[in-house]
């Protein structure tokens, strides 16, 4: 099956100083694959990439492009390119030269420069913009520079550092899709870090949750999302409402002591709880459910589809989706419902 | 009323105005840089302009006239010609080390992690902190036959007998380029601040190997600040004529030598003034050469 990896990360290990940045990360990319390193700031996800272009050294652990160990190489002898987050267009080279560098640096023969670079631009829709240069275009238009400039090459393994969180939201969106129908015409292989849960779920074929350094869970988004491996990975994907409760012999508290309403399907053991329920699960005027809690509304946010509804029961804070207004004012009780698949419980 | 006044503000008056308001307000900005530059630069050069064609009669320091003896005896007198060579060369040659030693400096001090670099700024803003005279003495102990260099070659054991390189064409060029340095390295180091350390990565990303992204990307990308830093440093050198005549031999002439040994040994005023006069126009050729070879946009052209 090795002969099928595009890049194998195996038991990579990088620290800076005190601080492990990345600890024994494995992650094994299909050829076609698009995976995604999801994580928040300091998690590791961009130090990883950096081992993998070849611009850090990792202190343990073995890297594979197609199979060979590259992790003695230098950045220029890997087949890897990336698409950084600033872009890093050679500011004094137009817009053709930037993309023809990489062929001319893999001493690909003159005459198929040309045609590749055209075919290049052509593909991320900027055909006619050759002799222009890298100041004289928008910066999204200079990210899909970049990227041709890393696609030309055909590397074994794109890594795309954060390329769409300098841009502002609708074009961050645009790009994303270009990036996303790329994929699906070309098929290469990609690693792709960022922060933003929205990118890395529409765009992925598996998403790598990370946290200080390693991989919480790899799997299919839709994975990710419905069967979250850890509390760090439910909380940090997606919104969700936290129930503190404290449980004992059957009845429910809140952090402080004091006694709310919560009937639970599944009984809980004695101790403190953490329940999780994502708001768009959370029914209002659901006594019928085998999960409910009494709280009292508290205030409401119209959020366009939907209104959001603040509860509050004792110290315990949720928030409901729901269309439509419902006709209840503020401070007024009401039973809100959730089915026991939509939950989770740590302690 | 306030209406009419509108109109007529409206009528042909106000183009007119705005033209002329358009037109002299930049002369109006420039207009203190531009009073001082005439009165500490311009004026001197024109009085040593005018000063070139009196005559030197006796012993006075200068004849009112117009002549143009002194520079007819430049063209015949072969010390002039001498001291010409001699300057270009010792120039040429100083400010090209000085430009590679500055240049290997401010790239080191550039790519090297944001702690280090208070402790390199400060080295180079040392030699700025003491006078030429200071540094001169300085090069006196480090020169001589009894000096520091001296004594570091035979106690290191490279050489058995004790050298002297003082008074010697070398040592003033080590000077002149010690001089030159701090200036240049501030230059460089400003145009490689400019340079995103990314846009190194992605040269390496792509293929390239270090030599190849340094001829790629560091050298266009700091062209203009080379061009900047060789100007700064050869008209320094071409000008300084206190470390070339202390540190180098008797017999090195440099124009700046000439100019001083006319007006302070001769008491020759207007030879002296000729002297200055084709110095000036000389370095500001070398000038006019250097802008037009460098490219557009640098810290020469703007």
């Amino acid at each position: 099956m090795a002969d099928t990896s595009a890049l194998e990360l195996d038991r990579l290990r990088r620290a800076f100083g005190g601080v492990v940045a990345v600890d024994d990360v494995s992650i094994d990319v299909k050829r076609g694959e698009f995976v995604t390193l999801l994580g928040p700031s300091g998690s590791g996800k961009t130090s990883t990439l950096r081992l993998i272009g070849g611009f850090e050294k990792p202190d343990a652990g073995a890297i594979r492009i197609n199979g060979g160990r590259v992790d003695h190489l230098p950045a220029y002898q890997r087949d890897t390119a990336t698409i950084f987050q600033t872009g890093a267009l050679f500011p004094h080279k137009t817009v053709a030269e930037n993309v023809a560098y990489g062929l001319r640096m893999r001493g690909v023969a003159r005459a198929d420069i040309a045609p590749r670079v055209r075919q290049a631009l052509d593909i991320v829709r900027l055909a006619g913009f050759e002799e222009r240069y890298p100041a004289q275009m928008s910066g999204g238009q200079k990210q899909r520079v970049a990227l041709a400039r890393s696609m030309v090459v055909r590397p074994a393994i794109l890594l795309f550092d954060e390329p769409l969180s300098a841009l502002d939201l609708s074009l961050r969106l645009q790009l994303r899709a270009e990036i996303k129908r790329l994929h699906d015409e070309i098929g290469f292989s990609a690693i792709y870090v960022t922060h933003d849960q929205g990118e890395a779920m529409a765009m992925s074929s598996r998403v790598a949750v990370m946290r200080s350094g390693r991989i919480e869970q790899i799997d299919r988004p839709e994975k990710v999302f419905g069967e979250p491996a850890s509390e760090f990975v439910y909380t940090f994907i997606g919104e969700s409402c936290c129930l503190k409760v404290q449980m004992a012999s059957g009845t429910a508290a809140d952090a402080d002591g004091a006694a709310i309403d919560l009937r639970l399907a599944n009984g809980l053991a004695d101790g403190d709880w953490r329940l999780y329920v994502r708001p768009s699960r959370l029914q209002i005027d659901r006594a019928d459910l085998d999960n409910r809690l009494k709280a009292k509304l508290d205030f409401t946010e119209f959020l366009g589809d939907v209104h959001r509804y603040h509860f509050k029961a004792g110290r315990i804070e949720l928030f409901v989706d729901h269309q439509g207004a419902i006709a209840r004012r503020p401070g007024d009780l009401v039973d809100i419902g959730w089915r026991s698949a939509d939950m989770v419980a740590y302690r | 009323m306030s209406g009419a006044s509108e109109t007529a503000a409206l009528d042909s008056p106000a183009p007119r105005r705005t033209f002329w308001s358009a037109a002299l307000m930049p002369w109006l900005l420039m207009s203190p840089a531009l009073l001082i530059a005439i009165a500490f630069f311009g004026l001197p050069i024109l009085f040593m302009g005018r000063m070139s064609f009196n005559a030197h009669i006796d012993q006075r320091f200068y004849v009112p006239d117009f002549t143009w003896d002194n520079y007819a005896a430049m063209l015949t007198d072969p010390t002039f010609r001498n001291a010409i060579w001699t300057t270009a060369r010792l120039a040429l040659i100083s400010s090209i080390a000085t430009v590679i030693i500055g240049y290997a400096f401010a790239m080191l001090v550039w790519l090297k992690p944001k702690r280090w670099r208070l402790a390199f700024v400060a080295l180079a803003l040392c030699p700025l902190l003491i006078s030429e005279i200071s540094i001169i003495f300085g090069w006196w102990m480090f020169f001589p036959k009894n000096g520091l260099l001296s004594y570091a070659l035979v106690s290191s054991g490279l050489t058995t007998d004790k050298i002297s390189l003082m008074y010697t064409e070398f040592a003033a060029f080590v000077g002149l380029t010690y001089v030159t340095l701090p200036f240049c390295f501030f230059i460089l180091l400003s145009i490689f601040d400019g340079i995103d350390k990314k846009v190194l990565e992605a040269s390496a990303d792509l293929g390239a190997a270090p030599l190849r992204t340094f001829h790629e990307m560091l050298l266009p990308l700091t062209k203009g600040g080379i061009a900047a830093a060789f100007a700064q440093s050869f008209i320094w050198a071409v000008g300084t004529y206190a470390t070339p005549s202390a540190l180098g031999p008797d017999t090195l002439w440099t124009i700046g030598y000439l100019i001083q040994e006319q007006m302070l040994g001769k008491h020759n005023w207007p030879r002296a003034a000729a002297f200055s006069i084709v110095l000036t126009i000389g370095v500001a050729i070398v000038m006019m050469i250097i802008r037009m070879l460098s490219s557009k946009r640098t810290a020469l052209n703007g």
